[in-house]
C-alpha cells in the first residue's frame, strides 16, 4: 500500500493501462502460442491443446529437411529482395528528388504498387509469367525471339526469380518513399560546401548523401525484413511453394501445416523458428541504425 | 438411456420436420418449410459465381418461413475450411449451416449433426443413393449433397474430324482416331495432337488436392488404391508407379504446358476455353462455360466422352459432392434443417442442373435432360447422359480426417517426379513414408 501512496507510484499507475493492453494483445497470445508449440494441438481437436509433447515438435521440424530448405530459401529471398529493393528504391528516390515539376504526381504514381493487395499482385504476376497464356512468353514469341515456351514458374531459378520480381515490384516504393523523405529532409549546406570544395557528384553522394540516408535505409530495412520474412500471399497464389517445394518459403509451409493440415502445434514451433529469424534481422538493423546515427553525430 | 435418446430423436424429428415429411417434389411449390418468424439463421456458405446463383432462392425460404438468413461468411472452399477449423479451435460455433464437401467433411469431427435423424427417409430416398452414401462419415449423414462432381473428357471435335489428323493417326498407330477409351490411348493422342506453344494435348491440375486426386483416380483405374484395409499407404505400388509414369511421360513429351505443375482448375479451364488444349479431363461445371461463345473460343465445337479406363480396365471415378451441413451447436436446428433441405430440394437441384452442374436428386437428372432436349440443346443433354454414365463408377477420396494432410505430402512428391527431380519410386516411397507417419500419429493405422 505504501508504494501506491509514494511519489514513485504515479508513472507506474499511469503506464498500467498500456502494460495491460500490451499484455492482453501481445504477451498473452505469444506465451500461449509458445505453449502450443509444445503440445500436439490440432485445430479440429480442441482437447489436443492439453496434450503436452515436450520438444517433440521442435525435434521433428529441426530434423525435417523440407523445413530447413524453406528456412534457407526464406533467408536468401529476404537478403536478395531487401538489397534489390534498396538499390532500386534509392535510384528512384534520387531521380525523383531531382525533378522540379510534377514531383507530387510522380510520387503518387510511384506508390501505386504498394496499394495493391499481395493476392492481386500474385495473380497479376502468375498470369504474366504463365507459360501458356502469359504475357512474357507471348511477347517474346510474337517478337520472334524464340518459339520455345519458357516455363517461368516451374524451373527452380526462374520460379524464384518470378516471385522476387513480383515482390520487388510491389515493395520497392516503400524504400523509395522513405529514402525520398530522407533526401528531402537533408540539409543542403554540406552538399553545397562539398561542391565548392571541388567534390564530384559521386563523392558528394558517397560521403555526404549516403551517410545521411543510412538511418532511413536501416529503418526501411527493419520494416521490410519483417514483411518479407512473412511473405505468403503472393507465393501462395503464384506457385503455392511448388513445384516440388522449389519456391517453398517458411510461411507457405507454416500455413499449410497449420491451417490445411490443422497441425497447429507443429506450425507454431515453425513460427517460433521464423520469429527468431525476424528478431535477428530487426536486432541487426537496429544496431546498424544506432551506429549510423552515432556516425552522423560524430560528423556533426 | 438408449431408449430416452431414441425417443428424444423421434420427438425432435417430429417437431422439427413434421412439415418436411411431405414429399419434397419440387413441382409442389406449396411445400411447407415450417414457420420461424423473427428468427435469424446464421450461415457460412461457399462463395463464387457458380455457387451463388442458388442463393437467389433464399428470399423464397425467408418468405415461406418468416425467418431471415444472415450469410456471415462467403468464401472459396479452402478459405472457408480454414475459417471453420478456427471456429472449432476457438469453440465459437455461433452459426447454424455451413457449406461442406465430401473431401472436407471427415475432418470436422462431431461439428455437424446426423441428418439421418432429422430428415425423413422419404426425402432422403429422392437423392441419388451413391451420392448420399458418400455424404456419410462413420455412418452419420453429416451433409446433404448439393451438386456432384465427376470428370469426363471434353475434346475439340475439329481435331478428331480433321481428315489429315485421321490419316496420320491411322498410319502411325494403325487404329482410327476416336476419343480415347483407355489412359494409354489418352496419352498416345495428347502426344499426337501436341504442337506447342499453340496447341497442347491436355493439362492437369499439378498442385494441391487436384494433383493428388487425379493421381488417385489413375491409381484406382490401374487396379490399385491409396490405402489398404488397415490404412497402410499402398499408392507406391506398381499401379501407383504406372500412374505417376503416365504424368511423367506426357510432361516429358511436352504434350502438356510445362507450367501445368502449377495449374489448378481455373488455369486448365481457361486454357481449354482459349482453344490451346486438345482434350481436357474435367468437371461438369465447365460444360456451359466451354460452350458459351462469350467465354470460349471452342463454343459449338466440343465433343464429350466418358473418362478413360486404366490398365485394370476400370474407371477411377474420382468424385465428391458439394453439400450443406447443420451444426450441433445451432440454436434452432429445425430452421437449419429446413433451410438445407430447401437448398437441395427439387427446384434448387433443377436450378443447379440448368447451369450444368450434376444434381443430387434422381428425378432432376431425368427432368433436366428432357428440358434440354425440348430446347434442342443437345450438347447439354449429351453432357448429362455422359456424366451420368461416369457416376456409376464414382468413388470419393478416402473418407478419413487425415485425407487432406496425406494429400499435402503426396502432391509435392508427385511434382518432384514429374519435373525430374526424383525417380518415381523415390517420390512415391517418400510420400508413402510420410503418409504412414500421419496415419500412425492419428492412431488410425491398424
Amino acid at each position: 500500500m505504501r508504494f501506491f501512496t509514494s511519489r514513485l507510484s504515479a508513472p507506474f499507475v499511469l503506464l498500467l493501462p498500456a502494460f495491460l493492453i500490451i499484455a492482453a494483445v501481445i504477451l498473452i497470445p505469444l506465451i500461449f502460442s509458445l505453449y502450443t508449440s509444445f503440445t500436439a494441438y490440432r485445430l479440429v481437436q480442441p482437447a489436443s491443446l492439453w496434450q503436452w509433447v515436450g520438444l517433440r515438435n521442435y525435434i521433428r521440424i529441426f530434423s525435417d529437411v523440407d523445413f530447413w530448405w524453406a528456412f534457407g530459401r526464406t533467408l536468401v529471398f529476404l537478403t536478395v529482395a531487401l538489397n534489390l529493393e534498396l538499390v532500386l528504391g534509392l535510384c528512384i528516390a534520387l531521380l525523383i528528388d531531382k525533378i522540379t515539376t510534377g514531383q507530387r504526381v510522380i510520387r503518387t504514381i510511384m506508390m501505386f504498387p504498394m496499394m495493391f493487395s499481395p493476392i492481386l499482385v500474385g495473380f497479376q504476376f502468375k498470369y504474366i509469367f504463365n507459360d501458356n497464356v502469359g504475357l512474357i512468353n507471348n511477347a517474346i514469341q510474337s517478337l520472334g525471339w524464340t518459339d520455345v515456351t519458357i516455363p517461368w514458374l516451374v524451373n527452380a531459378w526462374t520460379a524464384n526469380l518470378a516471385i522476387l520480381v513480383a515482390e520487388v515490384w510491389m515493395s520497392t516504393p516503400v524504400f523509395a518513399i522513405l529514402l525520398l523523405a530522407g533526401l528531402m529532409a537533408m540539409p543542403r549546406d554540406p552538399v553545397e560546401a562539398a561542391k565548392v570544395d571541388g567534390c564530384n557528384p559521386w563523392q558528394v553522394f558517397r560521403h555526404i548523401t549516403l551517410p545521411f540516408l543510412m538511418p532511413f535505409v536501416y529503418i526501411a530495412m527493419a520494416i521490410r525484413s519483417l514483411d518479407v520474412a512473412r511473405a505468403y500471399d503472393m507465393v501462395k497464389i503464384m506457385t503455392n511453394g511448388g513445384p516440388a517445394g522449389r519456391t517453398e518459403l517458411l510461411w507457405t509451409l507454416i500455413a499449410r501445416v497449420g491451417y490445411q493440415d490443422a497441425r497447429m502445434g507443429v506450425a507454431n514451433a515453425m513460427s517460433y523458428a521464423s520469429i527468431l529469424l525476424s528478431i535477428y534481422f530487426t536486432y541487426y538493423f537496429f544496431r546498424k541504425l544506432a551506429s549510423a546515427r552515432a556516425s552522423l553525430g560524430s560528423m556533426a | 438411456m438408449t431408449v430416452f435418446r431414441g425417443l428424444k430423436a423421434v420427438l425432435f424429428s417430429c417437431a422439427a420436420l413434421g412439415a418436411l415429411a411431405m414429399p419434397a417434389h419440387a413441382e409442389d411449390t406449396q411445400y411447407d418449410w415450417g414457420k420461424f418468424p423473427g428468427y435469424t439463421l446464421k450461415v457460412k456458405l461457399i462463395g463464387g459465381t457458380q455457387y451463388e446463383k442458388l442463393y437467389t432462392r433464399i428470399a423464397e425460404w425467408e418468405k415461406a418461413t418468416g425467418a431471415k438468413v444472415e450469410i456471415v461468411s462467403s468464401k472459396n472452399h479452402f478459405e472457408l475450411d480454414r475459417e471453420i477449423k478456427q471456429d472449432i479451435a476457438s469453440g465459437s460455433i455461433t452459426w447454424c449451416v455451413g457449406s461442406n464437401h465430401t473431401s472436407f467433411a471427415p475432418q470436422y469431427g462431431d461439428l455437424y449433426i446426423d441428418l439421418k435423424e432429422v430428415i425423413p427417409e422419404t426425402t432422403l430416398a429422392e437423392f441419388v443413393p451413391g451420392t448420399l452414401a458418400s455424404s456419410m462419415v462413420d455412418g452419420r449423414l453429416v451433409q446433404l449433397p448439393r451438386v456432384t462432381d465427376v470428370s469426363n473428357l471434353y475434346y475439340q471435335k475439329e481435331l478428331y474430324e480433321n481428315a489429315d489428323n485421321k490419316a496420320k493417326y491411322k498410319a502411325k498407330f494403325g487404329t482410327d482416331l476416336a476419343p480415347p477409351k483407355t489412359f494409354d490411348e489418352f496419352k498416345q493422342q495428347i502426344i499426337f495432337f501436341a504442337n506447342p506453344p499453340n496447341l497442347y494435348g491436355t493439362a492437369f491440375a499439378g498442385k494441391d488436392e487436384g494433383m493428388t486426386g487425379r493421381f488417385m483416380e489413375i491409381v484406382r483405374a490401374n487396379g490399385g488404391d491409396m490405402f489398404d484395409a488397415n490404412w497402410n499407404p499402398t499408392f507406391n505400388s506398381q499401379a501407383g508407379l504406372d500412374a505417376l509414369q503416365w504424368f511423367i511421360d506426357i510432361y516429358n513429351a511436352k504434350a502438356v504446358p510445362a507450367g501445368t505443375v502449377n495449374y489448378t482448375w481455373d488455369d486448365i479451364g481457361q486454357a481449354m476455353a482459349a482453344g490451346t488444349l486438345a482434350v481436357d479431363l474435367d468437371w461438369p461445371g465447365w460444360a456451359a462455360f466451354f460452350n458459351d461463345p462469350k467465354s470460349s473460343k471452342i463454343a459449338g465445337k466440343i465433343g464429350l466422352a466418358v473418362a478413360p479406363v486404366g490398365t485394370a480396365g476400370k474407371r477411377g471415378g474420382w468424385s465428391g459432392s458439394h453439400s450443406f451441413s447443420v451444426t450441433k451447436d445451432c440454436d434452432n436446428k429445425p430452421a437449419a434443417v429446413s433451410f438445407v433441405t430447401f437448398l437441395t430440394d427439387y427446384q434448387s437441384e433443377m436450378m443447379e442442373a440448368r447451369a450444368g452442374n450434376l444434381p443430387t436428386r434422381t428425378k432432376a437428372f431425368a427432368d433436366v435432360v428432357d428440358e434440354f432436349k425440348k430446347d434442342n440443346n443437345t450438347y447439354m443433354a449429351d453432357m448429362f447422359a455422359t456424366w451420368e454414365q461416369s457416376l456409376a463408377d464414382a468413388r470419393t477420396p478416402p473418407l478419413v480426417p487425415q485425407w487432406i494432410e496425406v494429400s499435402n505430402v503426396i502432391w509435392p512428391e508427385l511434382q518432384a517426379a514429374i519435373v525430374g527431380q526424383k525417380t518415381p519410386k523415390d517420390a512415391l516411397d517418400t510420400a508413402a513414408e510420410k503418409a504412414k507417419q500421419i496415419m500412425e500419429d492419428a492412431g488410425v493405422l491398424k
